[in-house]
């Protein structure tokens, strides 16, 4: 399944941006709202995210070794991740990315030395991925609901202790340059902006708010947020 | 800081040192201009026009003041060592301790930079020495850079000339820049465990090659277990714990 967004639909308020760059709300000062809001305003016009997804009605579950087969490939998911996992019948592997465009625009900025306007394009290109992969999942969530099931929240490779280079594994289901993303040796997506990962879809499983309280990496930006 | 304390110092100087007036008058305005340009930089005041603070609208900036320091004849070296490297440690300790955020540090960076721009020229004729030279690239495979950027940055409002060799480096490339900067310490970023694994062989080959060089390592992921595992000298965290060690140094 593919789909694409606006960017306009993606970009939350200059506050919660601000936000995730460390400002409690109203704190942050203007020179960085102002850039917020004239980068924003600016990337409104300018863009789509893609993302896509593939359900597979089918997975294996090996409780002993805490793995996730799907057609032949066993994902090593490591306990978090099984642990949500563990009831699913079927599995979505999806991507999403903002594409190059917001990247490109950070880069270009950082090198004309504007380092502030590059980190900004930074941020909101981070959200816009992380914008697309919500939208993405929600429309899953629509979509399995019609057939009477429900879906997990969404893990990435390289999270709660899954090893990043499962990328691989995951990048073996799609066509090469899927959703305009292309996977270097090292499991890095480029464009940047860009995220991957698997939903559980089935009768039994859950969204868990929560899941946080099990992994124990207090740096991580996902600490309390709900995906 | 209010910006009018130093006017008002002067004014105590004069009634209280009658006889002595010109020297210290010299001194006071050459240390009003060092906090001033020490307080521009530290709060991201770049020039007159800059809007930001509002506390400082319409006042001259860092480039400003730089300039009429020179022209006063502070020399670049009291410029940097007095007033931009202990503003940009201020930053860095601020960040540090979750005070300010990465635009903050950006928005003091730049005022520093416009402050450069004066100062630069004596670096070129050598009046003016750094306190050494850093080479920082993010390891080969990895495309990461604003990490590595404000990792630069820091360190080069630390008084260290900066050779950044940009993103997904190779370790011939590191060895190149190391064989042309003789003495000159290395950082390595990585943000993925993947490439992780290239910032030990990295390590590993530059240590046979330059015994005796410093290697710093930083990014999300890398732990200071990891950087003794590699036989790294040093991990940092964040950007001042990086200036720190490099203060070890110099
Ligand atoms: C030489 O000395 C030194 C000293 C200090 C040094 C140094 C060198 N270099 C850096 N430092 C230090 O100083 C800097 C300033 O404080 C710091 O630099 P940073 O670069 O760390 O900090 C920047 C200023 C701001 N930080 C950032 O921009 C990164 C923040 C975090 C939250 C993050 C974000 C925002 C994103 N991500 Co992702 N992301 C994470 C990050 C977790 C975290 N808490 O850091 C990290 C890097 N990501 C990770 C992962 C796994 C991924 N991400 C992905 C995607 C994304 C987003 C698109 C959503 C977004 C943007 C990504 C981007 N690269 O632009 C994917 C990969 C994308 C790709 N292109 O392949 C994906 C692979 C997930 C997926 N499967 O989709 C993890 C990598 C670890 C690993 N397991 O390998 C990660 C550490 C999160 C985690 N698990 O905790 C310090 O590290």
């Amino acid at each position: 399944m593919r789909v694409s967004y606006p960017y306009k639909d993606l970009l939350p308020g200059i506050d919660a941006l601000a936000g995730v760059m460390g400002y409690k709300s109203g704190t942050a000062p203007e020179p960085v709202t102002d850039l917020i809001a004239e980068l924003s305003e600016e990337l409104l016009t300018n863009g789509e995210a893609r993302a896509e997804y593939t359900i597979f009605n089918h997975v294996r579950l090996d409780k002993v070794s805490r793995t996730l087969g799907v057609e032949g490939v066993v994902f090593n998911v490591k306990p978090i991740v099984f642990s949500q996992l563990k009831h699913a019948e079927g599995a979505a592997l999806f991507i999403c990315t903002a594409g190059q465009e917001v990247g490109m625009r950070s880069r270009r900025s950082m090198r004309e030395g504007d380092l502030l306007r590059g980190y900004v394009y930074d941020v909101l290109g981070s959200e816009i991925a992380e914008g697309a992969a919500d939208k993405m999942q929600e429309a899953l969530r629509a979509a399995a609901a019609t057939t009477g099931m429900s879906i997990t929240n969404r893990f990435s490779p390289g999270y709660c202790g899954w090893d990043v280079a499962e990328q691989h594994k995951l990048f073996s289901f799609f066509p090469d340059n899927y959703c305009g993303i292309t996977l270097t040796d090292s499991a890095l997506m480029n464009p940047v902006k860009s995220v991957s990962g698997i939903i559980g879809v089935g009768r039994n499983v859950k969204y868990e708010p929560y899941r946080c309280r099990q992994c124990d990496d207090k740096n991580c930006i996902y600490r309390g947020r709900k995906t | 800081m209010d910006l009018s304390t130093g006017t008002f110092y002067l004014f105590l100087t004069l009634v209280w040192y009658p006889g002595k007036q010109i020297l210290l008058l010299q001194i006071v305005v050459m240390t009003d201009l060092l906090e001033r340009i020490s307080t521009c930089v530290e709060f991201g005041k770049v020039d007159i026009k800059s809007p930001y603070p509002p506390a400082m609208k319409g006042q001259e900036g860092a480039f400003e003041l730089t300039r009429h320091a020179l022209d006063k004849g502070v020399s670049p070296g009291d410029i940097l060592e007095e007033a931009l490297i202990p503003a940009m440690s201020r930053v860095g300790q601020k960040f540090s301790r979750n005070e300010i955020f990465v635009p903050q540090m950006l928005m003091a960076a730049k005022a520093m930079s416009s402050s450069m721009t004066h100062i630069k020229p004596y670096y070129l004729s050598g009046e003016t020495k750094r306190r050494g030279t850093f080479i920082i690239g993010t390891v080969r495979g990895d495309l990461h850079d604003i990490g590595k950027n404000l990792v630069s940055m820091m360190i080069e409002g630390a008084g260290w000339e900066i050779v950044d060799l940009g993103v997904d480096v190779s370790t011939e490339k590191f060895i190149e820049a190391i064989e042309q900067h003789p003495g000159a310490v290395i950082g390595l970023s990585a943000l993925l465990t993947t490439t992780m694994e290239n910032m030990r062989k990295s390590a590993a080959d530059l240590r046979k090659k330059f015994p005796d060089l410093k290697i710093l390592v930083g990014g999300a992921p890398v732990t200071e277990e990891f950087c003794r595992k590699i036989g790294a000298d040093f991990y940092s965290p964040d950007p001042q714990g990086a200036v720190e060690y490099l203060k070890t140094l110099s």
